[in-house]
């Protein structure tokens, strides 16, 4: 009976210690800590656009020197529908004609990251950790027509929409990569900056880190950030949006008002 | 100085604002012009969404049509029956172009029907303007008598039209029916293009109701107060396209300019001064004709459709 409950203790002991040593990669790797150097950012009448400092840190086990460690920010805007209209020449004037909507936009998505994601890790990878613009799912794609009337694409026609969808948003600088934007200061401190330009849409956005060793993705941490108009634009904007009625007849009366003074300095001269 | 515009959500120099108020103010105070039709496709070619451009522009209109209006309160020179009645007419044509600027806002053609308007009345307009300074100027070095023959009470198809009604200011007895159409024309005009659309009234005034001119631009700018008002209005409940801050740059730039323009007006010859506005009417929609025609960088445009508040 002694002996059974030995056993029975050397056992649990064995399987305490399997479970602790297939637990121990996880346990004994490498973990990230970061954090953003705001997490809110408030448009005012004077913003032109500002920049992010993502900061962190991987806290490894002290007496391991791994090189092939790499770093992927990414921080993404709130999504919205967004249409894609594409010109033709009608009687030689350039008409929009077709379009392609798309429900699950987001408008702002910046990628930064130690070394061009290619060479960090591989497709596979990137496309099931959903890293990457081009790996974004936009949700269900639909083709409407010039009358209005829903179209049926060819797939190499509506990845033409696609692409450019991707282009525009690059153009605007909404959407940017930075193959070498997160750099490491020595073996465990990172740093990252992320541009966010004057067209940067409010919302909340995430930004999220991820650590890769050897190509593959061993922790991920995320970090909430809120855009938000501030002072009198928001002021002004909630209005003009929830009390749209009273917002111009503001904007109107406001208008007469300076007519009228315009009118009445001058009539004293 | 950069400042943000709450609505048209995008950061523009103040003092790039300013200065267009205050040229297309000198313009206008200059040329007797409300100049809304200069300074929305100005906005257009800076950046501004159209549609926030046509609805700030018809509200900063608002301002400059007090003054001018004020000042011919002043001087009695407004027929405010007349005034009343091409304001139906407006107000009717306001809300139709405020409804199809909606619709075809949905349909994303809102831009090509803006740029197709202002080719057409720009070139038009600009187009005749030239012909009749160039002619009247011709007249003036000859020395010839080139006074026109204006068929007053010549008897044409709008006499045998029904509903007359006596306008004693205007000394018409004239069907309202005319008015009425000149009224929602130009108020269709002024929602879509964010302008008075003076320079469509004034000319239907004296060669279509012939009106007397000494009334005819003072109840102009009394109708186009309160069509653009309306305007303006319906364009920031409907489009939510009035950008408040705009609004007040343009307002301020132009309320000062038009005052170093009447004075420079008052130098200038009529004919010489009709000229350059018709060589600026004909470079501009000469210029939205070429973007028309010419093929974009990129023939896809984005539009992000819904926007959280």
């Amino acid at each position: 009976m002694g002996a059974w409950r030995t056993g029975r203790y050397a056992l649990l002991a064995l399987l305490t210690l399997g479970a602790a040593a297939l637990a121990a990669p996880d346990a004994r790797a490498d973990r990230l800590v970061t954090d953003l150097s705001q997490h809110q950012v408030s448009i005012r009448s004077n913003f032109t656009g500002t920049e992010i400092l993502l900061f962190g840190a991987v806290e490894a086990p002290p007496d391991e020197r791994t090189v092939d460690r790499d770093i992927i920010v990414v921080v993404t805007g709130p999504t919205r529908t967004v249409k894609v209209r594409r010109k033709e020449q009608v009687a030689g004037i350039w008409v929009n004609h077709d379009s392609v909507t798309y429900p699950n936009v987001p408008g702002y998505h910046a990628i930064a990251s130690t070394r061009p994601l290619e060479v960090i890790s591989s497709p596979e990878t990137l496309r099931a950790q959903r890293i990457g613009i081009e790996n974004y799912e936009f949700g269900e794609a639909v083709a409407t027509g010039i009358d209005g009337t829903r179209e049926f694409l060819p797939p190499d026609t509506e990845l033409d929409f696609w692409k450019a969808l991707i282009r525009n948003k690059r153009r605007e600088g909404l959407y940017l990569t930075d193959p070498g934007g997160v750099i490491f200061l020595g073996q465990t401190l990172f740093r990252a900056t992320l541009d966010l330009p004057a067209t940067v849409p409010v919302g909340l956005y995430t930004a999220k880190v991820y650590l890769l060793r050897d190509g593959k993705v061993v922790d991920t941490i995320s970090s909430p950030l809120y855009i938000d108009k501030g002072g009198i634009e928001r002021f002004i904007y909630r209005l003009a949006y929830n009390d749209a009625l009273l917002y111009g007849l503001i904007a109107v009366i406001g208008a007469a008002f300076f007519g009228w003074l315009a009118s009445a300095v001058l009539g004293r001269r | 100085m950069q400042i943000y515009l709450p609505i048209a959500e995008i950061p523009v120099n103040v003092l790039t604002i300013l200065a267009m108020g205050l040229t297309v103010g000198f313009l206008s105070g200059m040329f007797g012009i409300g100049g809304g039709f200069l300074m929305t496709p100005l906005l257009i070619f800076l950046g501004i969404p159209p549609a926030i451009a046509v609805g700030t522009q018809s509200t900063s209109v608002v301002a400059s049509s007090v003054t001018g209006a004020l000042a011919h309160f002043a001087r009695r020179s407004i027929d405010f029956k007349m005034g009343g009645v091409l304001l139906a007419g407006g107000t009717a044509g306001s809300l139709s172009g405020i409804y199809l600027f909606k619709l075809l806002s949905a349909i994303g053609q809102v831009d090509l029907m803006i740029s197709i308007i202002y080719v057409v009345f720009l070139t038009i307009i600009g187009g005749l303007m030239m012909v009749e300074s160039v002619q009247a100027m011709r007249v003036a070095r000859n020395g010839g008598a080139g006074g026109r023959a204006r068929g007053r009470g010549h008897h044409s198809w709008i006499h045998g039209l029904p509903f007359k009604m006596r306008f004693r200011r205007s000394k018409l007895y004239i069907s309202v029916i005319p008015p009425i159409l000149v009224g929602y024309f130009v108020g269709t005009l002024s929602a879509i293009m964010g302008v008075g659309g003076g320079f469509i009234m004034i000319p239907a005034m004296i060669y279509l109701l012939r009106m007397p001119t000494s009334v005819v631009i003072g109840t102009s700018f009394f109708q186009i107060v309160f069509v653009t008002a309306l305007t303006g209005v319906m364009h920031a409940y409907e489009n939510q396209a009035v950008d408040i801050v705009l609004g007040f740059i343009l307002v301020i730039g132009g309320a000062v300019g038009a005052q170093f323009g009447v004075r420079v007006g008052e130098k200038l010859q009529g004919e010489q001064v009709r000229a350059l506005l018709a060589a600026l009417l004909l470079i501009i929609g000469v210029r939205l004709g070429i973007d028309l025609i010419s093929r974009p960088d990129d023939l896809y445009s984005i539009v992000v459709m819904s926007s959280g508040t």
